[in-house]
This record gives structure tokens, C-alpha cells and sequence, in this order.
């Protein structure tokens, strides 16, 4: 029997136009938010893990009420324990106070193992998985792209090529892209997800040590190059070969 | 990638969060396996039965049937995955139609506790395939003078006749068949395998290619008492169900409209002809306008629909009337989508060509254009025009 808890990040959906008003992202222009993807393998790996070994997953996520989704689509999926952490006057917070906050959740529900993405598809980071295996002083395994459903084996890579490694718990384990496909929800699931309860918890992550300054968008890409005429093939063609490396 | 349909007025932010979800699962599911393989199954003429384990995993099948292992979802929920599912293609959306409505759905009404049993619990999980056999080589839009007929041999029934245009007969396990016993429309149950029963699938069709179409041949078909649906008699039973599919189609054609707007909006995006994309140019936009105005006035039908039949406030004129507009507006969205891909749209590299083949036989199914017409007709003026003898 293993308590896993699974730590979900909601962001924008990766096709999501990005506004940023005022020097801050407008999230109220985001029409589409979804689980970061490397999340969904955690979780993926997670449900295979309590399936093979028995036990149960706390879905964990931080964020406003519309963060609610990510937790409801775990419980879709059949996941039973779901908290959100969030406090209305929380702002801006940065790695620290984040890990903070999930580390103190991953205690309260007796978790002793925690599964993540090894990065969120937002802001690229990967200091979430690292940063709370440190406050609770557990080991931790990163970029995961093959596990052991029944125990706790780990592909990684290494600097060679890969390696396995067995952790003992308490272990916080990052997930890249894996093998697994990530299953789907069905409308018994999405019946249970309406009548699950997710617990919404505040705490104390302390003040920050990191100024935010401001958001600004990414340059302009620089304007493609046209090429035009039978006579400029060859030219094109040896950019795509030796530039672009694509033939 | 999320696939964001086409909703100007934001429609689908009426929907509950169960229903949301429901969408998302099946739309996620449509993009991922169904695009991809549709062409393929189209040219080689089959419906996947992959399609048919997926559906029947997910829990889409018998949409608004409750118990007996049915999902229990809202009729709005129903309504939103045949958009989703017909957004793939008409096919698609036509089995779970059948499977649903047309076969789970008077077996749930009007069955005999011991029928219900045995069929809905597999029929929802899809490891049972039904179809619905009402339509008749002579008997169409009027299916009351039909000719099969059942008769009461004391220990059995005897099936004689025949019905065209089935979807999903050559591949289900059962069919609802309707026939006469002593002059009333009975509903019976016939399993493939049942002495005298033969399904032998319909070729070459140029629409509904990835559907599987059927006929259903009746030859001394000896059938036990207990397949008999106890609960109905006359055409309330056919019609019933056919009120259901009608719903789905309402919503679906809405679908099938959606993509082929997508695709018409990005190639006029894309295409350049006299130094400007095609969608710089007036009489494209006005073609894209149009096809805006009409998806959004037909999901704002679909979705008054879904509410009335959620609450029961709802008669089967209303459901003419979006079956109809709905189907008519995506059939006209198709054929203009299809004028602004140029010769390119006539390639399966596009999904348009497809959908107009597809939506021609559903401008014809669960109720011609026409009758749906004259349904309506009647309904206002009191007067039924389906016959001269008035």
C-alpha cells in the first residue's frame, strides 16, 4: 500500500494567446486552461503505481477556484483525495513560497511519495519537484521517463544514456514524457468527479525573496526570408540541409 | 492541442460542469482517434471497431438512459456528444444515434424487466451492437402501411418482410424490428443467429461511407414470445425513438457544420490568389459570415432544445424543427465550403467534401427534409398534407 500525492499545475493552454497588460500576464484573456502536460504523466504513473501496490493518491494543486478543473479531471480519472491550496491575498508568489505551500499540503496527507512533472509548460522552471523534496527532506528523482508500476524503480537519464534507480521513500519523483498513454476519463468517472469534495487549505508560505518586476512578452520572431524563382532552389536547398538540418 | 469549436456567442458556457466535461472527453477523443483514421476507414468503407470499444468505454452509449448500466447523463449531455462525435463524422455519430435511441432506447421503454436486463447493461458498455429495423424498400416516410409482419404461432413468433437502409445491421448482435401483428405495430427483439434472419450489408454507398448500412431480410424467422417489447403498440413506439435520434441529429449536423467552417476559414486564411489571402476579399467574408450567423443560430436551438427535453417541456414539432434547420444549414455550410476551396475541395485532404456527402443522407434520415416540413406544416394550420385523404 502506497499514498502517493500528485502535485497538478493548471496553465494555459499551450495554444493560448498570451496577453500581458501592464506589465502583468492577463489571465482573464486565457480562454483555455489545462493540466500541464508532464503533470498528466505524474498522475498517469501515480494511478498505475496505487493500481499495482494498492494504496491511494492526493491530487494537489495551487492556484484560484479555476484551478478546481485540474482536481475534478484527477477524480474523473479516479482519484478520491483532492486539495487546493490558495489565500485570495496570495500574489505573485514566488518558487519558494510555491513549494512551501505544496510541501506542507504533501505532509498533511500523509504522503510518502510525491509525483510531479519535471517541469510546468508555463514557466519552464523545474524547481517544484527538487524544491519540496528538500523541505521535507526526501529524496528525489528527476525526469522519470520509465517506472515500475509495482515498486519504486526509475528510468532517468544519465550521461551516458539512462539509468535505474530504486528510491525509498519519502521520495519526490519528476516525470518526462513516458511510454504510458495517458487514459482517458469515461462518464462514470466524470459522475464521480461532480460529487467529489475538494478540501481548499491556506497556510503560511511566509514573504517573498524575489521581486517581481514585471511580465514582458517574448521578442518578435524576425521576419522569414522569401526566396523565389527556379533558380534560388539550390540555395534553399542546401539551407534546409546544412542549417535547418531537416533533409 | 485543445480544439476550440467555433461558439460566438458562447453557448456552451450554459453547460453544466458534468456536461463540459463530458465534451471535452469526447472531443479529445474525436481529435485524437478519429481524424486521423477517418479518411482511411472512409475509402475502405468500414466503421472501426475500435470506434465501437472506445464509445463503449467511455460510457457515451445510451446517453440519457438511466439504470440498467446506462450513463444517466442529461439530454443536453446526449445532444453534445453527437456534435462531438459528428464533428469526426456523420458515421460516427450514426452508430451511437442507432445504438442509443433507436435500439437501447424502446428496449429501456418499453422492455420487459427480464429484456432490460439482458441487453442494456452490454448494449451500454457496447460489448452489444444493436440497430432499429423500420423502414421498409416501399415504405419510407410512411412506415404505418408497412408490410413485415409477426404472427403469433402459440409457442413463437414469425417474422416475414424486409427493411432497407439499417445502419448498423451486418455488425449487431440485435435488432428492434417493428412489425404487424394482427395489424398493430409491435415492436419485436431478433438476435443474429435467430432461424430465417439475415442482415447483408448494402454497397456502394457514396455517403455515410465509414457507417456500416444494412438490410434486414425476414424469411419464416421464428423468434421466442418473450422477444415481444410488452410496452408499446401502433407507431408511438418507432416514433418515440425516432424523437430521440432526431434530438441527436439536431446537435450533431452542428458538428459536422463546425469543422467544415474551420476548414473553410484557415484555407481562406491561407490561400493566396491576386497577392492577398482569399479571406481579404468581400464575397469570401460574406460567406464566412453567414456561415457564423447560421451555426450560431442553430447551437442556439440546439441548446433550448436540450434544456426542454432536460425539463419535458418539449413537443416533437420542436424537435422537427431543429432536426430540419439544423441538417439544412450544415448541408448549405458544407457545399459553400467546399465552393471556397476551390478545386482543392474536392480532396480528402480536407474533411468538407465528406461531411456534404454525409449530410445528404442525413438531410434524408430519421424524417426527410420535407416531412419535417409537413410535421410542422400541421402543426400550424391543423391540417395533415401527408395524404389526400382528408
Amino acid at each position: 500500500m502506497v499514498e502517493i500525492a500528485v502535485l497538478l499545475k493548471q496553465v494555459p493552454d499551450t495554444n493560448a494567446k498570451i496577453v500581458v497588460v501592464g506589465g502583468r500576464v492577463d489571465e482573464s484573456a486565457v480562454t483555455s486552461w489545462v493540466t500541464s502536460p508532464y503533470d498528466e504523466y505524474a498522475l498517469e504513473a501515480a494511478l498505475q503505481h496505487t493500481e499495482a501496490a494498492g494504496g491511494s493518491i492526493t491530487a494537489i494543486t495551487l492556484g484560484p477556484a479555476r484551478a478546481d478543473k485540474v482536481l475534478k479531471d484527477a477524480a474523473a480519472l479516479g482519484v478520491t483525495k483532492l486539495v487546493r491550496i490558495w489565500d485570495d491575498s496570495w500574489q505573485d508568489l514566488d518558487s519558494k513560497q510555491v513549494q512551501s505551500a505544496l510541501a506542507n499540503a504533501v505532509q498533511a496527507a500523509g504522503a510518502e511519495l510525491v509525483y510531479c512533472g519535471k517541469q510546468s509548460a508555463d514557466r519552464n522552471q523545474g524547481s517544484t519537484g527538487p524544491g519540496v523534496a528538500e523541505l521535507l527532506g526526501a529524496g528525489c528523482v528527476v525526469e522519470v521517463s520509465e517506472f515500475d508500476a509495482a515498486g519504486t524503480t526509475y528510468l532517468r537519464p544519465a550521461a551516458s544514456g539512462s539509468e535505474k534507480v530504486t528510491v525509498a521513500a519519502p521520495a519526490v519523483v519528476t516525470f518526462t514524457k513516458t511510454a504510458s498513454d495517458l487514459r482517458r476519463p469515461n462518464v462514470r468517472g466524470i459522475m464521480m468527479a461532480k460529487r467529489a469534495q475538494i478540501d481548499v487549505v491556506a497556510g503560511d508560505v511566509g514573504s517573498s525573496t524575489v521581486n517581481f518586476n514585471g511580465h514582458s512578452s517574448p521578442a518578435e520572431k524576425p521576419p522569414g526570408k522569401t526566396y523565389e524563382g527556379s533558380g534560388s532552389v539550390p540555395e534553399v536547398v542546401g539551407l534546409l540541409r546544412d542549417e535547418a538540418k531537416v533533409l | 492541442m485543445v480544439y476550440e469549436a467555433l461558439d460566438f456567442y458562447d453557448v456552451d458556457s450554459r453547460l453544466t460542469e458534468e456536461e463540459i466535461m463530458v465534451r471535452d472527453m469526447v472531443r479529445d477523443w474525436v481529435e485524437e482517434e478519429v481524424l486521423p483514421k477517418i479518411e482511411d476507414a472512409c475509402h475502405k468503407g468500414v466503421f472501426l471497431d475500435e470506434w465501437r470499444i472506445a464509445l463503449g468505454e467511455m460510457g457515451v452509449l445510451g446517453a440519457p438512459l438511466e439504470g440498467y448500466g446506462c450513463p444517466g447523463l442529461s439530454y443536453t449531455a446526449y445532444g453534445v456528444i453527437c456534435r462531438e462525435l459528428e464533428r469526426g463524422d456523420s458515421g460516427l455519430r450514426s452508430f451511437a444515434s442507432v445504438q442509443g435511441s433507436l435500439a437501447m432506447y424502446p428496449i429501456w421503454d418499453f422492455g420487459s424487466e427480464e429484456q432490460k436486463n439482458k441487453y442494456l447493461p452490454k448494449m451500454a458498455t457496447g460489448e452489444l451492437i444493436g440497430c432499429f429495423g423500420l423502414t421498409e424498400p416501399d415504405y419510407g416516410s410512411n412506415p404505418g402501411d408497412m408490410i413485415t409482419k409477426a404472427e403469433d404461432k402459440g409457442d413463437h413468433f414469425l417474422l416475414n418482410g424486409a427493411k432497407m437502409w439499417i445502419t448498423n445491421g451486418t455488425i449487431s448482435d440485435l435488432a428492434v424490428v417493428w412489425a404487424k401483428l394482427d395489424g398493430v405495430i409491435r415492436g419485436f427483439i431478433v438476435e443474429t443467429g435467430d432461424e430465417g434472419y439475415s442482415a447483408p450489408e448494402m454497397k456502394g454507398k457514396h455517403s455515410l461511407k465509414a457507417s456500416v448500412t444494412s438490410e434486414l431480410v425476414f424469411q419464416d424467422c421464428k423468434i421466442p414470445k418473450d422477444r415481444i417489447l410488452p410496452g408499446v403498440k401502433g407507431l408511438r413506439g418507432p416514433f418515440s425513438c425516432l424523437n430521440n435520434a432526431r434530438y441527436g441529429i439536431s446537435w450533431g449536423a452542428l458538428g459536422a457544420a463546425q469543422a467544415c467552417f474551420d476548414s473553410a476559414k484557415e484555407y481562406a486564411l491561407s490561400r493566396i490568389q491576386f497577392d492577398h489571402p482569399i479571406a481579404a476579399y468581400q464575397l469570401v467574408q460574406n460567406k464566412l459570415a453567414w456561415m457564423l450567423r447560421e451555426i450560431t443560430k442553430g447551437q442556439l436551438l440546439a441548446s433550448e432544445l436540450g434544456r426542454k427535453k432536460d425539463t419535458g417541456d418539449w413537443i416533437p414539432e420542436h424537435i422537427s424543427l431543429a432536426k430540419m434547420n439544423n441538417v439544412d444549414i450544415a448541408l448549405e455550410i458544407a457545399r459553400m465550403a467546399r465552393d471556397m476551396h476551390g478545386a482543392n475541395g474536392i480532396l480528402d485532404e480536407y474533411c468538407i467534401m465528406r461531411h456534404m456527402a454525409n449530410l445528404e443522407s442525413v438531410k434524408t434520415y430519421e424524417g426527410t427534409h420535407d416531412i419535417h416540413n409537413l410535421i410542422l406544416g400541421r402543426h400550424i394550420t391543423g391540417i395533415q398534407s401527408f395524404t389526400r385523404s382528408l
